[in-house]
């Protein structure tokens, strides 16, 4: 069964349509990477599986439901906005979140206290919210999320603000979530950021999918499309290459963008022919960013709107 | 109903504990206790020095006698009253700040009793002063002098002494003496101070909550975990339970205090104060909270800060402070068309009915149909709240325009 199901959503604001008609599902127990740039619609779309803004038309369902507040307490959902009870003690807010996700009180003590043990919080549980440090709050509140022993985590931008310790940290504790058999909905705008973790991703832009399905695949057929080369001599580089997009510079080394008839070995072939002395030649696998900026460019600006700004309800 | 329990738990304890809170909850009895100590101490002497503030008794008051009929003055007098010959010249000593007061009795005072006052400007003792007991008993004296026996005479300076007695439930007569009457003013008086704090605090609390809860953020992670209703009625149940401790608090350590005052001071000890008195306070404490407590949630989730909403929300206590402002006029005539108006009108009906309750008998159609008001508005606000509060929370650093205001009404 698919843990998170939508159809055909769509939701417009005044001047743009945050959401445009966008479909897909997540599997039961995979991470899915739900990536795009900022104003791409990630939030909104997250803000109407969580129930908290109601969506123009199209569906979604949630283990089978339509969203209601019985969903929600088998949901985690980190939000973008990051939000404790400053004047707290750290365990009472632990406890009292988790109990209106309708944990019991005795069994929400003993999973907050276990839980500030991993992330080597032990210490601070009756200190007050506000005392701790950004670093430390980013943790708990990764921590509240994952309280209530959810079957689907949904985080928007889980690694805001984190440090590349902590961000290690965090990121071991959702592919433990994964081995429990728990789905992880995860929402970036740093794609390079998510990519090695994500099973499946969707990359929306302008409210629109632009690209969906298993990473591996997409990988696949975006990867071949780019070519690293390393001469000895960097001033060697033959100035025109047939089947060739782009080519970016960075020293010595090359990043070819193959074009729609171009091939690695012809590009291997006319430089050999040129006798350029290649020292290093890579079939590259494309970063995630590059698959989206490319693709993008392809399907050429089909918004004319800014996406400057997340639009919030 | 599970959650709005826990929402309402967790309100009561974490403002339970706020030190603003406690102090203000202690303060009130330690400050009852303070003056009860200092009456008790100082005994009828802290009472007279309080008279004497106002009173003008030993005062020298200066006179011009057109009639002839106080020439000259009565031996027993002559202390404090100064005879001059002529306008002028006890105006000029008025001027010169030799007299603060100069009475000028009118040549027709038999018929007119005309007697004009004069003081300086500044003197507000001085006016008082020309009315005083003093004065009365001069006048009666001199008028009557040699005409009457002097037990008479006496008494026609101080014609009254009485002695309330009122009936109680029986039917019985019991005298609560003095003391009985002005705690029969005063009683009503602190309770409406009592309610209309107690009603401020903990809407106020409500309020900074929301407010607290909007600007950390946390809101999201509320909305997501159960509905604005239930969070809205979790916080109004939870600090009207806060609220009503409080009030509880207060008023048996009050009993308390009165216990102990009836002790020290001897005073005669039935309380006037009946339970129907009491129990319409809590009825229109709750009702007076529901509504304020309503309001102040949609503000404060209306409010893009804070700050913002606790500014929205004064607009409301306007309502509440009304009469207040109205007090004196409430006291001289607690049935006038004004009275019986504001505890119709529903923000300000809690306070002006528990007033009232303590100065007169309200007729009970005007209970029923203050309380039918009040509960009519707290039914609106409720509903109007809630779908407000819905619109509010999470609307960041945007202010809800009064058409969005509209629209989340009408989406019923």
């Amino acid at each position: 069964m698919q843990t998170i199901r939508i159809n055909n959503l769509v939701k417009c604001y005044a001047d743009l349509c945050a959401v445009d008609n966008l479909s897909f599902e997540v599997q039961a127990g995979e991470i899915f990477g739900l990536l795009g740039p900022n104003g791409a619609g990630k939030t909104s779309t997250i803000r109407m599986i969580m129930d908290i803004i109601r969506p123009d038309s199209g569906s979604i369902e949630i283990m089978g439901q339509p969203p209601s507040l019985r969903t929600m307490e088998r949901i985690g959902y980190m939000p973008e906005e990051r939000g404790l009870y400053p004047d707290l003690k750290l365990l009472e807010c632990l406890v009292y979140l988790a109990e209106l996700k309708g944990m019991p009180r005795s069994r929400a003590r003993a999973r907050a206290l276990d839980l500030l043990r991993r992330v080597d919080l032990s210490g601070y549980a009756g200190q007050k919210v506000r005392a701790l440090s950004k670093g430390m709050q980013q943790k708990v509140q990764f921590i509240v999320t994952i309280m209530h022993e959810p079957e689907l985590v949904i985080l928007d931008e889980p690694f805001q603000g984190l440090d590349p310790v902590n961000t290690e940290l965090i990121k071991a504790m959702i592919v433990e979530l994964k081995h429990q058999n728990v789905s992880v909905v995860m929402s970036s705008h740093l794609m390079n950021q998510v990519e090695q973790m994500c099973d499946r991703i969707l990359l929306v832009d302008h409210g629109q999918a632009k690209l969906y399905g298993p990473l591996h695949e997409i990988k696949a057929r975006y990867g071949r499309r780019t070519v690293l080369v390393e001469l000895s001599n960097g001033e060697l580089f033959p100035g025109h290459l047939q089947g060739v997009l782009r080519v970016t510079r960075s020293g010595n080394q090359y990043e070819i963008v193959l074009a729609e008839d171009g091939s690695p070995a012809s590009v291997l072939e006319q430089l050999v022919a040129a006798r350029a002395p290649i020292a290093r030649f890579e079939i590259g696998s494309m970063p995630l960013d590059q698959i989206f900026i490319s693709v993008v460019a392809e399907h050429g600006k089909t918004s004319s709107v800014p996406a400057d700004k997340e639009h919030r309800a | 109903m599970r959650k709005v329990l826990l929402v309402a738990r967790h309100e009561f304890l974490t403002n339970l504990r706020r030190p603003g809170f406690i102090f203000m909850t202690l303060f009130v009895p330690v400050l009852g206790l303070v003056g009860l100590a200092v009456v008790s101490l100082a005994g009828g002497r802290a009472a007279n020095l309080l008279r004497e503030q106002f009173a003008p008794e030993g005062r020298p008051i200066a006179y011009v006698d057109h009639s002839g009929l106080f020439s000259p003055a009565l031996p027993q007098y002559g202390k404090l009253f100064t005879q001059y010959p002529g306008e002028a010249q006890a105006l000029q000593a008025l001027r010169d700040r030799k007299e603060t007061t100069v009475l000028v009795i009118a040549a027709d005072y038999l018929q007119s009793g005309k007697v004009a006052a004069y003081s300086l400007r500044s003197g507000f003792s001085s006016q008082v002063a020309s009315d005083s007991d003093t004065v009365r008993s001069f006048l009666i004296d001199h008028l009557v002098e040699g005409k009457i026996d002097p037990p008479t005479a006496a008494r026609l300076r101080d014609p009254l002494n009485v002695v309330p007695v009122m009936l109680d439930q029986d039917g019985k007569p019991s005298t609560t003496g003095t003391t009985g009457v002005v705690l029969g003013f005063i009683i009503p008086y602190l309770m409406s101070i009592l309610l209309i704090m107690t009603i401020f605090t903990s809407s106020g609390y409500l309020l900074q909550g929301i407010g607290t809860e909007k600007d950390s953020r946390v809101i999201e992670l509320l909305v997501s975990s159960l509905s604005s209703t239930q969070l809205m009625a979790g916080k109004i149940l939870g600090l009207g339970a806060l609220g009503l401790a409080q009030v509880l608090f207060w008023v048996l350590s009050g009993w308390g205090l009165l216990l102990l005052a009836s002790g020290l001071l001897a005073l005669a000890g039935t309380l006037p104060v009946s339970l129907p008195q009491i129990g319409l306070s809590i009825v229109y404490f709750l009702l007076g909270y529901l509504l304020f407590g309503t309001l102040m949630a949609a503000a404060g989730a209306l409010g893009t800060s804070l700050r913002e909403g606790q500014q929205i929300a004064g607009i409301f206590s306007m309502g509440a402070a009304l009469p207040f402002m109205a007090i004196s006029f409430i006291f001289a005539n607690p049935n006038s068309t004004l009275a019986v108006v504001l505890s119709y009108f529903p923000f300000s009906a809690p306070v002006t009915m528990m007033l009232r309750l303590g100065l007169t008998q309200v007729p009970w159609y005007q209970l029923l149909i203050s309380t039918a008001l009040l509960v009519g508005a707290v039914l609106v606000s409720l509903w109007a709240g809630a779908k407000v509060f819905r619109l509010g929370l999470l609307m960041y650093g945007k202010r809800a325009s009064p058409t969005e205001v509209w629209r989340a009404l009408r989406q019923a």
